[in-house]
């Protein structure tokens, strides 16, 4: 898979899973089983790269990272808003 | 290493410039004039003339007191170091006064070890002298070293550690307070050589051991003791449901819909029987918390060790489950740590590590000595417990067995 | 400069008496100095935290700086009203100069820089290694790295799913033992691997430590995933004359490491020849001569711990590579496991290089998320994970003892005739 094409589908993935499953932020690990047959090495640079474009963003609150679209889900700051009221 | 002496980058003569970041790093372009990927500063430059010249030239080391030691080289060269304790939580005056030491005696050269504590070099007798004479007067205004020296041979070094309340979000107990008068207590035993073997303590704050506390000769080490509290209604505002779900090691967490104040709100809810106080689902999620005043605590595990000498690299074994948290001086923390100290230091024998005096006099015997009453809390249930029962007929009959 | 606002700690202050360095003073005397509300919040927070016995501590999502996932750790009071200063009080990690040897030209440098987009407080060292920053706030965390790359020529560290910041003993630098070049293989690794240390790339974190001996001062066998142990194949080297001297007390032993007590005179008999673990010393009394049988040496140091000035490892030197180790999260603590009992380490290092990419790759290919190297080597096998991921061949070294079950995992074409067999023919064997 060419570079330009594996960072759309990683894209993709997440767009689909935000949709789908309300999850807004995937592991490395969790591209890897949707990306089939790509290196897993290929995989962390093409994410990687796309966080230098902006277009991803990392995410973490402890010993893991995970990779996210800005803007979507948990924030930066999650948790340290208050909490919305109704 | 060639005989040119290395000298540190010029750069770090320059004066900071506190105006630069801001004329450098433009927000709306943040890839310009970024520097990327360059590592740390390559460590020829920091090391002091005469340890560049004697690089993989050292042939001997001698103790002169505890704390002080002289480094001989094959070339003839001599290098003296005096080792001192520092508290790692520090401000930079106090790594300001460090350099004013090590500019004074040491031109100006600096190192620290893994354990936390600071060493200066001096290639005089007489310089030694009066370094160690000012680091004796160094205290601060209620009356602590600020340069305790020690931490070498056999006797306590500064004890390995984490953040605790003073920057963690799952700790059970603080770091550098307990460290503190654990040390305050045990002070004579980092500034003498009269145990019988080097004994390592360390301390971490929560099971994620950011110390690396399980290969300790005592460890401290703070644990949780109630499940996770469940904010059903500001979970799902907070927390994304799939990552609480995976971040469980055991699987304990599963989603759940309750309903609040008449409302349907999604949550989770913890198979608590299951849950071992990790505080890893807290990590994910801020509607989960563990801590708990009257839950939280200690627990001390001993005999681990991690150098070859004599005996292979072992765990440290939990020998008491729990001690509540007493801030600001944790007393029964501090009782304990030097009870298994001195029971050590009299029973074993010369070079004999805490670990294998206790296997060789038996862990029974180890209990019945430091009267550490035994529950079956010591008893292994998670995996691979096995390994630590006992199926032999080798043991000993001490006070635990009623004889009738 | 606004209204500074202290709080009382009278439980903290208690933790300024006390020989042992009191980080409470010497905060307190730094934050009225420089008048910092951040140092007075801290303070009071943790006053609080000794109060109700419970941190005050959220976390965020910050990793790092652009184009960073790892190097800052993001950190929110929960006490915004009382501690505003603390509300943001984020880490820096600070990937510390091999063996921690610094000049105070560079240390003073950094304090100014904290000083000035910090708290001021400081850990030497974090336990990974890192100098650690503690305390600034989101918006300072571009202009610190800005400062610290243009000014200092010096990086972040590695934190989150990321290669860790790498460490090493102080090695040639100092010590006799070192059988390896530790700060330099160090150094070559960090560079070799900065894309791994700055940009997740793994499931998990991973470590990597440098020791020049079996004594293992960075406890590499206990805390890295990747080990790497100084050793040597050749003889320990003897001076026969200083022995002689340590036996006739002249030298003290252990380089006088048991000053303060008096352990009797020095017995070579008891406190070195029956301590070696592997029985393979004989002193001769009527020579006075000091024999080793290298071959059932097992490097365990004690006997050159004992006698520094009479005894130190061969000169044919290397390491040993082990892999593994971790604290107890998730599946229990584990020690590093031996991989290569022996490896030369000779710049650049290519070996080693090769062999770590080949773990890495094994381990983000079937690693699962939050899977350490060590709990994945269980899960497969450490037979499967030498013998077909790395592979190397399987030697009695990888093992303490061999298995006490016989449940091997035969594969079919070890065996004569493969699996598939012919239930007919079987039957005319043996009729049913
Ligand atoms: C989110 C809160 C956490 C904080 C504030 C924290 C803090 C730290 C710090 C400051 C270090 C030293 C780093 C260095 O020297 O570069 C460290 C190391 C370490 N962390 Fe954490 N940590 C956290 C979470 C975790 C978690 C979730 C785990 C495990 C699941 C963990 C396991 C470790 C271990 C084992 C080390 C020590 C490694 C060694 O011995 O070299 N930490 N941590
Ligand atoms: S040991 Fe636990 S509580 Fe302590 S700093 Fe590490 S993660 Fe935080
Ligand atoms: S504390 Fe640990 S074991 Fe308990 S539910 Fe949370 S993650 Fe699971
Ligand atoms: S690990 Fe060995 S070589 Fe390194 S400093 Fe320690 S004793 Fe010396
Ligand atoms: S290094 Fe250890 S095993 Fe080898 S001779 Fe010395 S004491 Fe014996």
């Amino acid at each position: 898979m060419e570079k330009e094409e594996l960072k759309q589908k990683i894209i993709e993935v997440i767009e689909k899973k935000i949709k789908i499953a309300g999850k807004s932020k995937v592991y490395l690990k969790d591209l890897q089983k949707d990306i089939p047959g790509v290196s897993p090495r290929d995989i962390k640079n093409a994410a990687n790269e796309l966080v230098r474009e902006g277009k991803l963003e990392y995410f973490s609150t402890g010993s893991t990272v995970m990779f996210g679209i800005p803007g979507v889900g948990m924030g930066l700051e999650a948790g340290t808003e208050k909490p919305k009221e109704e | 290493m060639e005989e040119k002496v290395v000298m540190p980058d010029p750069i770090y003569s320059e004066p900071y410039d506190p105006t630069l970041a801001e004329k450098l790093y433009n927000p709306a372009k943040p890839m310009e004039n970024r520097i990327t990927d360059i590592g740390p500063p390559h460590y020829s430059q920091f090391l002091p003339p005469i340890i560049q010249k004697n690089y993989g030239k050292w042939k001997s080391h001698l103790i002169l007191q505890a704390g002080v030691m002289k480094y001989t080289s094959e070339t003839g060269d001599v290098v003296y170091v005096v080792r001192c304790g520092t508290p790692r939580l520090e401000t930079t005056d106090y790594i300001r006064e460090i350099c004013e030491i090590a500019d004074k005696y040491c031109d100006g050269y600096v190192r620290w070890t893994t354990r936390n504590n600071v060493e200066f070099h001096v290639t005089s007798e007489e310089k030694l002298k009066a370094l160690m004479e000012d680091l004796k007067n160094r205290k601060h205004p209620n009356g602590s070293y600020k340069f305790p020296i020690g931490g070498t041979g056999a006797g306590v070094s500064n004890i390995v550690h984490t953040q605790g309340w003073i920057h963690c979000h799952t700790p059970a107990t603080d770091a550098s307070g307990v460290v503190k008068a654990v040390l305050d207590e045990l002070f004579e035993y980092f500034g003498s050589q009269k145990l019988p073997a080097k004994t390592r303590l360390a301390l971490a704050c929560c099971l994620n051991m950011c110390g690396a506390v399980h290969c300790s000769d005592i460890a401290i080490l703070g644990i949780h003791r109630k499940p996770p509290l469940i904010e059903d209604d500001r979970l799902e505002y907070v927390c994304e449901i799939p990552l609480v779900i995976a971040s469980c090691p055991l699987g304990a967490i599963r989603p759940a819909t309750v309903e609040v104040g008449g409302q349907k709100r999604k949550t989770v809810r913890i198979n608590l029987e299951r849950c071992m106080f990790c505080g890893n689902c807290y990590t994910m999620c801020p509607a989960l918390p563990l801590s708990d005043g009257e839950g939280d605590g200690i627990a001390i595990l001993v005999g681990g060790k991690i150098s070859n000498r004599i005996s292979p690299p072992k765990f440290s074994k939990l020998v008491i489950p729990y001690i509540p948290n007493e801030p600001p001086r944790w007393p029964t923390t501090v009782q304990w740590v030097k009870k298994i100290l001195e029971t050590y230091a009299k029973y074993a024998k010369k070079y004999e590590r805490l670990g294998d005096w206790a296997e060789r006099i038996g862990w029974e015997r180890f209990f019945e000595l430091c009267e550490i009453p035994f529950t079956d809390k010591c008893i292994d249930d998670y995996r691979l417990a096995y390994d630590t029962y006992r199926t032999s007929m080798h043991f000993k009959f001490t006070s635990h067995i009623e004889i009738k | 400069m606004s209204e500074i606002k202290k709080h009382d700690t009278p439980l903290v202050d208690q933790l300024k008496t006390g020989p042992w360095p009191s980080f409470v003073d010497d905060i307190y005397i730094y934050a009225e100095k420089y008048k910092k509300q951040t140092c007075f919040d801290i303070m009071g927070q943790l006053e609080l935290s000794y109060k109700n016995k419970e941190t005050h501590w959220k976390h965020g999502g910050i990793v790092g700086v652009f184009g960073y996932g790892g190097g800052v750790i993001g950190r929110y009071s929960d006490q915004q009203e009382q501690f505003p200063a603390v509300w943001a009080f984020h880490t820096v990690r600070v990937h510390q100069p091999g063996g921690k040897w610094y000049h105070t030209s560079y240390l003073k440098k950094l304090c100014d820089l904290w000083d000035h987009r910090g708290s001021g407080i400081v850990n030497f060292h974090g336990s990974t290694g890192d100098i650690i920053l503690l305390g600034t706030v989101t918006e300072q965390l571009e202009y610190i790295f800005f400062d610290l790359t243009h000014q200092l020529k010096q990086d972040l560290g590695g934190s989150g799913s990321n290669l860790r910041t790498p460490s090493s003993c102080m090695g040639k630098s100092r010590c006799q033992w070192s059988c390896i070049d530790t700060m330099a293989i160090e150094y070559e690794l960090s560079m070799e691997f900065q894309d791994e240390i700055h940009r997740p790339s793994f499931p998990y974190k991973f470590k990597i430590k440098v020791s020049g001996c079996p004594i293992d001062c960075v406890a590499a066998i206990a805390r890295a995933d990747l080990s790497i142990i100084g050793t040597w194949v050749d003889d320990i080297r003897i001076d026969q004359e200083a022995v002689r001297a340590y036996v006739g007390g002249e030298l003290k032993p252990g380089g006088n490491s048991h000053s303060d007590r008096d352990w009797g005179p020095f017995d070579i008999k008891k406190e070195v020849i029956e301590l070696c673990p592997t029985q393979c010393m004989y002193w001769d009394e009527n020579e006075k001569k000091l024999y080793i049988n290298n071959k059932e040496c097992n490097r365990c140091m004690h006997c050159m711990a004992v006698m520094p000035e009479a005894l130190w490892p061969g000169t044919d030197t290397g390491a040993t590579i082990l892999m593994g180790s971790k604290a107890p999260i998730l599946e229990g603590a584990q020690l590093s496991s031996v991989i290569v009992p022996f490896m030369r380490m000779e710049p650049p290092y290519d070996e080693l290089k090769e062999v770590t990419r080949k773990a890495w790759d094994f381990w983000m290919e079937v690693g699962k998320n939050r899977e350490r190297l060590g709990e994945l080597i269980q899960r497969i096998g450490l037979n499967r994970f030498i013998t077909e991921v790395l592979g190397l061949p399987a030697v009695p070294q990888h093992i303490r003892e061999p298995r006490s079950n016989p449940y091997v995992f035969w594969k079919e074409e070890e065996v004569p005739g493969g699996w598939t067999r012919d239930a007919a023919e079987f039957r005319k064997r043996h009729p049913a």
